[in-house]
């Protein structure tokens, strides 16, 4: 199975370099939101005696970098009208569960790739500077990547009404994006908001990247879980949300309707 | 479980149906069926998209299914080719049941689409050697054979041409080339002249005659370009997700009859009833009828006089697959009579 998954993530991966204009806009919506929400709020914030905003903003976007990269490219694949791979893809000799598994690794890496180059940009910047430890970094990106990415493909297989970008943004990714504690901690938050925050997986991504960002003692701005609930909620959701994905997409319910579909969508 | 399936699977492929459609000894002398469907039915809701189909189509044999769109054609690719499962009887493709080993029958067919399924980014050669490695094909062992094939389909020159900049007939020829690279047993062709210009269809079907003559491989085309399909070895006509006939082309039209006779008429009633005592009841479409003409020495001579003003144009030819299948469309021609 090795060598049709790595061609798949491979010309995933090619396609992903090749799209310059995208990869530019990937970094520029987190320095945007770094530059513009993060000194006006850190400039309102100074006024009650607050710490650095900027740098508490660093890790909620680096996870919204993995949110729209890794996310996004899983939810492309159902509905992926630009290019006929798909149809490849449903006659090749392994079971359609896989077709699920290699993207949502793709997307994974997508993801990464992003993160990566934020991560160097920041660095450069001087937002990375001390108190970061490196492995716990990592570690964070990706399990926060592996996440978006199942997020992305579960919906993917669960409905169609998704496939357009405004409803993906205003019904997913901005609400689990705000509801994260990527913009403020989740502690401070009202007891119902602080509920749905908590059962949003990507929440836990977050902190992660918290606790591997802002070191030290910080109480207003710090992580608000431990890192094994956070690895925890993470691995969790994820290994429910690939499986679940994986095998409805076997399903007959979802794959005939896509066969017709791609068969020219009479349904004849 | 496995007991009533197993009889099922001897049932298909012991039931060879009629002589005609099937000689027993050439059946068998190439290894049997490539494909065998039995009660072959799906169901969306109430509607019967297919409805109860026997297939025997014998390893090598070009094979078409026809019929007009929304016939059940594709339906009936898409179970034969594991992407639907059967409502209800089944069928055995490469010696393999496509509701029990989905991933063994696709890995012994090769389907192409009536849409493209080449990324339009990748090259010619990337795309091919997707396609390889998606069938775990050694990665020299797909060189040689994607060499092969762009000689094959005359493609040599846009190996490194993006997919999307091919014109449409090219563009089918890789997808034709995609679809056998693997070395199928039996190709599968969903309308793949669809959207092409005269030319290029003539082209893809000299590919796909050169494909069968060097490679051996089992065809079943669709199309509803009938008359694209006397090349097949066998047909088989769909209407409304039923087979109502089937055959060797030559046979079905030789069958129906020596010639067509098409009176144009403002009154096509009335030429019908002076003409069914001698020709047959005749096939009304808008303002002509046609008649079957059974007789090689047939002469329409004195025909024209004998109903004067009545006939606008009067026109006698051979008959095609077109011709076979509006017959039986309209109760079939065994007899004379509806």
């Amino acid at each position: 199975m090795w060598r049709p998954l790595w061609a798949i993530i491979e010309r995933e991966l090619k396609w992903t370099v090749r799209q310059r204009s995208r990869l530019v806009s990937a970094m520029v919506r987190p320095l945007l939101w770094l530059l513009t929400v993060g000194v006006g709020f850190e400039a309102m914030l100074r006024e009650t005696g607050a710490a650095n905003y900027r740098a508490f903003l660093v890790p909620g976007l680096l996870a919204m970098v993995l949110l729209f990269g890794a996310m996004l490219a899983s939810l492309s694949m159902v509905y992926d009208r630009e290019s006929g791979v798909l149809r490849m893809l449903i006659m090749a000799p392994f079971a359609h569960s896989w077709i699920v598994v290699a993207r949502w690794i793709s997307a994974t890496l997508v993801g990464l790739v992003q993160a990566a180059m934020l991560v160097v940009l920041l660095g450069v910047m001087g937002y990375l500077n001390g108190g970061i430890s490196a492995p716990l970094l990592a570690v964070g990106l990706l399990a926060t990547s592996m996440t978006c990415a199942s997020v992305g493909i579960l919906i993917a297989v669960s409905t169609r009404a998704l496939d357009n970008f405004a409803v993906v943004m205003n019904f997913v990714i901005f609400p689990v994006f705000f509801l994260s504690g990527a913009l403020y901690p989740v502690r401070h938050l009202p007891p119902w908001l602080r509920l749905v925050a908590s059962v949003n997986p990507f929440s836990y991504g977050v902190d992660l990247l918290k606790h591997a960002t802002i070191r030290g003692p910080a109480p207003f701005f710090g992580a608000d879980f431990g890192i094994g609930a956070d690895l925890l909620g993470l691995a969790a959701f994820t290994a429910v949300a690939v499986l679940v994905a994986a095998i409805r997409f076997s399903q007959d319910s979802v794959l005939e309707p896509l066969a017709r579909w791609l068969s020219n969508g009479r349904g004849n | 479980m496995a007991l009533p399936a197993l009889l099922r699977t001897a049932r298909a492929v012991l039931s060879l149906g009629p002589a005609e459609q099937l000689r027993p000894e050439k059946a068998f002398a190439r290894g049997g069926l490539a494909v065998s469907a039995w009660d072959l039915s799906k169901n969306f809701g109430k509607l019967k998209a297919v409805d109860g189909i026997e297939l025997q189509i014998r390893e090598g044999e070009f094979f078409g299914l026809l019929g007009p769109n929304g016939s059940g054609k594709t339906t009936t690719i898409h179970m034969l080719t594991t992407l639907a499962r059967p409502t209800h009887g089944g069928a055995t493709v490469a010696g393999c049941d496509v509701r029990a080993q989905p991933v063994s029958v696709r890995r012994q067919i090769g389907l192409v689409f009536q849409e493209s399924a080449l990324d339009r980014n990748l090259t010619v050669e990337e795309n091919l050697r997707f396609a390889g490695a998606l069938y775990k094909m050694p990665a020299g062992l797909a060189r040689a054979r994607i060499d092969e094939l762009l000689q094959l389909f005359n493609l040599d020159a846009k190996r490194r041409t993006p997919a999307g900049e091919l014109s449409g007939g090219m563009r089918r020829a890789v997808d034709v080339a995609r679809g056998v690279l693997h070395r199928p047993r039996v190709l599968f062709l969903d309308e793949p002249t669809l959207g092409l210009d005269p030319v290029n269809r003539r082209a893809l079907w000299q590919f796909i005659a050169r494909l069968r003559r060097e490679e051996r491989v089992t065809v079943l085309v669709t199309t509803h370009y009938l008359e694209e399909a006397a090349a097949c070895d066998q047909v088989a006509f769909l209407n409304a997700g039923r087979i109502i006939g089937r055959g060797a082309p030559e046979h079905l039209i030789k069958q129906f009859g020596a010639y067509v006779l098409e009176v144009e008429s403002p009154d096509p009633d009335g030429i019908t009833a002076h003409f069914s005592a001698r020709l047959g009841v005749g096939l009304k479409t808008d303002a002509s009828v046609s008649f079957r003409i059974a007789e090689e020495h047939f002469s329409i001579a004195g025909l024209e006089a004998e109903l004067d003003s009545r006939v606008r144009a009067m026109h006698l030819r051979r008959p095609d697959l077109n011709d076979v299948y509006l017959w039986l469309i309209h109760g079939g021609f065994g007899g004379r009579e509806r």
